[in-house]
C-alpha cells in the first residue's frame, strides 16, 4: 500500500482541482496544446493507482495502526477526532468511483474539445471526484454530508455547463430538489446528534441500540430520503431525467455510473451499519420494484435517447434495491453486483450516446436512423450494451440479476422475481426500440456522410465493452469483487470494533 | 455457479447460444434460396395522403413504438405519466409527499 | 430553552412552505434559505445551555477541568453550523445565478412556465 493513501485519495482531486485553471494558463502562455487534458488524464490515473493500492492491504487484512484500515487525522483517535474507515463496502465504492471517474476524463479528451470554459470543467470534474472519494472513505457523518455537498454542489454546476436554456433548466430543478434532500440529511444528522451526542459512525452504531426504537424513525426516514434523492428512487426521481438528458454526456456518464454509486453507498452505510435496520429492507425492495417498472415503462415511451437512457437508470438502480432490500447474503450480494456492472454498462451506453451527438449533433431518435452503415463498431457496442442491460446471457447484467432473482425466491418473495422477471423483458424492449431508431432502418438523407467514432473516444467504450463480456463468460470473478463488500454490510459489528478498537 | 436446484455455466450457455445463433442463421440462408421475394416496382412504393414518398424520407415516429405495449398498460400512461409535468413545485410535493411515505412505512416496519 | 425548537421547527414549517407553494423562483430560494436557518438554529440550541461560557480553556480554568466541562457550551454543533452556512451560501448564490440565467433564457421567474423539460 502507498503510505497515507486513504487521505491521499481525498487530497490529490481537490489539489488537482484547484491547479487546473493554472495550469490552463501557463499552457496559454507557453503555446502548449492540450496541457490541461493531459494533466487531469495524469491525476485521475495517479488517483486511481492509490485506490487500488488500497485492495491488496485490505485483502491481506494488513494493519499499520493510526493508518489503514482506520486513518485517524491529526492523530485524534476516534470517537474524538475524525477518522477515514476502510472496510470492503467503501473500497468498493472507491474502485468503481475512480476507475469510471479515470475512463470518463480520458472520454472528455475528444468529447468535450469543442466547448470553451475546460478550465472550469475539469475543476469541477476533480470537485466532483474529491467529494465522491470523501463520502466513500471516512467515517464520520457530518464529514460524509459535507462531502456529500461538494459532490452535489459541483455536479449542478457541471449540469449548467453549457449555459443552454435545457441546461439552466434541469440545473435550478436539480439544484433546488437535491439541497432539499441535503437539508433533511442535516436535519437527521442534527437529531442523531442531539440523541447520541457523537457523529462519528461507528460510535453511533455502537450507541444507537440503546436508544428506543420509536426515536430512530424519524432520522432514519431523513437519511433514506435525503440519500433517496440522490440515487432517484422514486417518487423522489423527478430531476434525474432532466438532468441526465440536459447534462454533457461525459457529465451524464459519469452521474449514472459513480454518482448512483456513491448515493447507494451512502444509504447502505447509513440504514444497515449505522442504524442496523435491515429490518426496513422489505421497504427498500418494494420501493425498489416500483422504481424499477416506473423507470422501464417512462423509458419506453421516450424520444431522445439520453432520456430514455437516465430513465432506464432509474429502472436498474430499482434492482440494485431490490437486491439490498433482501437482506439476505445472496440478495445483497447481487445487489452489488448489479451495482457493479450498472457502473460499467451504464455509463458505456451514455458514452455511446455522447458520441452520436459528437458526430450527429442530435440524441432525438426521430431524427437518426440507419446509422449502422456509417458507425458499425459504435453500433455494435451499443448492441453489446443494451443486451448486457437486458440481462441476456452471456453479458455481465445476467449474472447479477439472476443473483437477484434466485435471492427473491429464497427470500420467500416469488412475487418480487415475477415482477423483475417482466421488467427486465421491458428493459429489452426498450432498448430493442433505440438500436432499431438509431442504427437501424432507413437513413434519412442528411445523415449520409456521418464518420466513424475517433478512436480516443471509442477506447473507454471498448474497454467497458470487453468487462461486460468478461463478467458475464467469469461472472465468479465478480462475485469475488463483490464478496468483500457484502461481508462488510453484514458484518457491522466488525466495523465498529476495526474503528473504536473493540472498545 | 450453484444455485439450488440447477446450476449457471457460463461458458456452456454462450456456447449453446452460438449454436442456436448458427442453425437460425442456417434457416434463414436456406428459406432464401429456396423463395426468393419478387416485389413488384409498385409494392416498394410507400404512399401517404396520395404522395408517394421516397425511402429516404420516412422514419417511424419512436414514441409510437410499442403501442400495443402501452395500451396493455394504458392506466400508467394516462395517469402517472401526465404526473411528471416539469414544474418544480410539483417535483418538491413529491419529495415531501415520499418523505411521508417512508416515514410511515419504516414506522411500520420497524412495529 | 423550548422556545428555541418551536421557532427552528416554525422556520423549517415556514421554508417548506415558500419550497411547495410559492410560484417564483426567488422566492422558493429564499424558502430554502429558510429552510436551512431554522435546521442551523435546531442544531445550535441543542449544544447552548444559559448562562454557559465559551468552551476555550485558558489561564486558571485549567485547574478545575470537570467544573468548567459543566458550565462550557457543546463547541461541536457551532463548528457544524459554520461549516453549513458556508456551504449554504454557496447554494444560495449559486442558485441566485441560475435564476438570472433562467430569465435570460425564458423571459421568467415562474417555475410553472420553466417546463419544456417534462415527462
Amino acid at each position: 500500500m502507498i503510505p497515507h493513501a486513504p487521505i491521499l485519495a481525498i487530497v490529490l482531486p481537490l489539489f488537482a482541482a484547484f491547479l487546473m485553471p493554472v495550469v490552463g494558463i501557463l499552457a496559454r502562455r507557453r503555446g502548449i496544446k492540450r496541457a490541461r487534458e493531459w494533466f487531469a488524464i495524469a491525476a485521475v490515473l495517479v488517483e486511481l493507482v492509490i485506490v487500488a493500492s488500497m485492495i491488496p492491504a485490505l485483502r491481506e487484512g494488513q494493519i499499520i495502526p493510526g493508518q489503514f484500515p482506520v486513518y485517524e487525522l491529526g492523530g485524534w483517535s476516534p470517537p474524538w477526532g475524525i477518522n477515514l474507515a476502510i472496510d470492503g463496502l467503501n473500497l468498493f465504492a472507491a474502485v468503481i468511483v475512480a476507475g469510471i471517474s479515470a475512463l470518463v476524463v480520458i472520454y472528455s479528451f475528444v468529447c468535450m474539445e469543442r466547448d470553451h470554459g475546460l478550465d472550469q470543467y475539469y475543476t469541477l470534474l476533480f470537485l466532483i471526484l474529491a467529494g465522491m472519494m470523501g463520502v466513500a472513505l471516512t467515517g464520520d457523518i457530518f464529514n460524509l454530508y459535507v462531502f456529500f455537498e461538494i459532490m452535489c454542489i459541483s455536479s449542478y454546476a457541471l449540469v449548467a455547463f453549457r449555459r443552454k436554456w435545457q441546461s439552466i433548466e434541469a440545473s435550478i430543478k436539480y439544484l433546488i430538489v437535491s439541497s432539499l434532500g441535503t437539508s433533511v440529511i442535516l436535519l437527521g444528522i442534527a437529531l442523531l446528534y442531539g440523541m447520541v451526542g457523537s457523529l462519528n459512525i461507528a460510535h453511533l452504531a455502537q450507541k444507537l441500540p440503546l436508544e428506543p426504537t420509536s426515536a430512530i424513525i424519524v432520522p432514519l426516514a431523513l437519511f433514506v430520503t435525503g440519500f433517496g434523492i440522490k440515487i432517484a428512487m422514486v417518487p423522489l426521481h423527478m430531476w434525474q431525467p432532466d438532468a441526465y438528458q440536459a447534462a454533457p454526456s461525459a457529465v451524464a456518464a459519469l452521474f449514472s455510473g459513480a454518482t448512483a454509486t456513491i448515493g447507494i453507498y451512502a444509504m447502505v452505510r447509513v440504514v444497515y451499519t449505522l442504524f442496523g435496520a435491515f429490518a426496513i429492507g422489505i421497504m427498500l425492495a418494494v420501493l425498489g420494484l416500483v422504481t424499477m417498472v416506473l423507470g422501464a415503462l417512462m423509458a419506453l415511451a421516450q424520444r431522445d435517447l439520453k432520456r430514455l437512457l437516465a430513465y432506464s437508470c432509474i429502472s436498474q438502480i430499482g434492482y440494485v434495491l431490490l437486491g439490498l432490500g433482501l437482506g439476505t447474503s445472496l440478495g445483497i450480494q447481487g445487489g452489488l453486483f448489479h451495482l457493479f456492472n450498472n457502473a460499467i454498462y451504464k455509463t458505456m451506453l451514455f458514452m455511446i450516446a455522447g458520441a452520436i451527438i459528437y458526430r450527429v449533433g442530435t440524441s432525438n431518435m426521430d431524427r437518426l436512423g440507419g446509422l449502422w452503415k456509417n458507425m458499425p463498431v459504435t453500433a455494435m457496442l451499443f448492441g453489446v450494451g443494451a443486451l448486457a442491460i437486458s440481462g441476456v446471457p452471456p453479458f455481465n447484467g445476467f449474472a447479477s440479476k439472476w443473483t437477484i432473482y434466485v435471492a427473491g425466491i429464497e427470500a420467500g418473495q416469488p412475487v418480487f422475481t415475477i415482477i423483475a422477471l417482466i421488467t427486465s423483458a421491458l428493459t429489452l424492449a426498450y432498448f430493442l426500440k433505440a438500436f432499431n431508431s438509431i442504427f437501424l432502418g432507413q437513413r434519412p438523407k442528411h445523415l449520409s456522410d456521418i464518420k466513424e467514432t475517433p478512436l480516443p473516444m471509442l477506447f473507454p467504450i471498448m474497454l467497458l465493452a470487453v468487462l461486460c463480456i468478461v463478467f458475464g463468460v467469469l461472472p465468479q470473478l465478480g462475485i469475488d469483487i463483490v464478496r468483500p463488500a457484502q461481508e462488510a454490510v453484514m458484518n457491522s459489528g466488525g466495523y465498529i470494533s476495526a474503528v473504536l478498537g473493540g472498545a | 455457479m450453484e444455485f439450488g436446484p440447477g446450476f449457471w455455466g457460463p461458458i456452456i450457455a454462450t456456447a449453446a447460444l452460438l449454436l442456436i445463433t448458427a442453425v437460425a442463421w442456417l434457416i434463414l440462408i436456406g428459406g432464401r434460396k429456396i423463395t426468393k421475394a419478387k416485389p413488384s416496382a409498385q409494392k416498394l412504393q410507400t404512399y401517404a395522403c396520395g404522395e408517394t414518398l421516397g425511402a429516404e424520407e420516412i422514419h417511424p415516429d419512436s414514441e409510437q413504438f410499442y403501442s400495443p405495449i402501452r395500451r396493455v398498460f394504458r392506466p400508467f400512461y394516462r395517469y402517472i405519466r401526465p404526473a411528471h409535468t416539469g414544474i418544480l413545485n410539483t417535483y418538491l410535493f413529491w419529495v415531501i409527499a415520499g418523505l411521508i411515505i417512508i416515514m410511515i412505512s419504516i414506522a411500520l416496519a420497524l412495529g | 430553552m423550548d422556545f428555541n425548537y418551536i421557532i427552528a421547527m416554525l422556520l423549517v414549517a415556514l421554508g417548506l412552505y415558500c419550497l411547495l407553494l410559492k410560484r417564483n423562483l426567488i422566492k422558493i430560494i429564499i424558502g430554502l434559505a429558510v429552510l436551512t436557518d431554522g435546521i442551523h438554529l435546531f442544531l445550535i440550541s441543542l449544544g447552548y445551555r444559559s448562562g454557559g461560557i465559551a468552551a476555550i480553556v485558558s489561564g486558571e480554568m485549567f485547574s478545575d477541568l470537570p467544573g468548567f466541562a459543566a458550565r462550557a457550551v457543546d463547541p461541536i454543533p457551532q463548528a457544524l453550523v459554520l461549516t453549513s452556512i458556508v456551504i449554504n451560501i454557496c447554494i444560495v448564490a449559486f442558485a441566485l445565478s441560475l435564476a438570472i440565467y433562467s430569465y435570460r433564457h425564458y423571459g421568467t421567474l415562474d417555475p410553472s412556465k420553466l417546463r419544456r423539460l417534462k415527462e
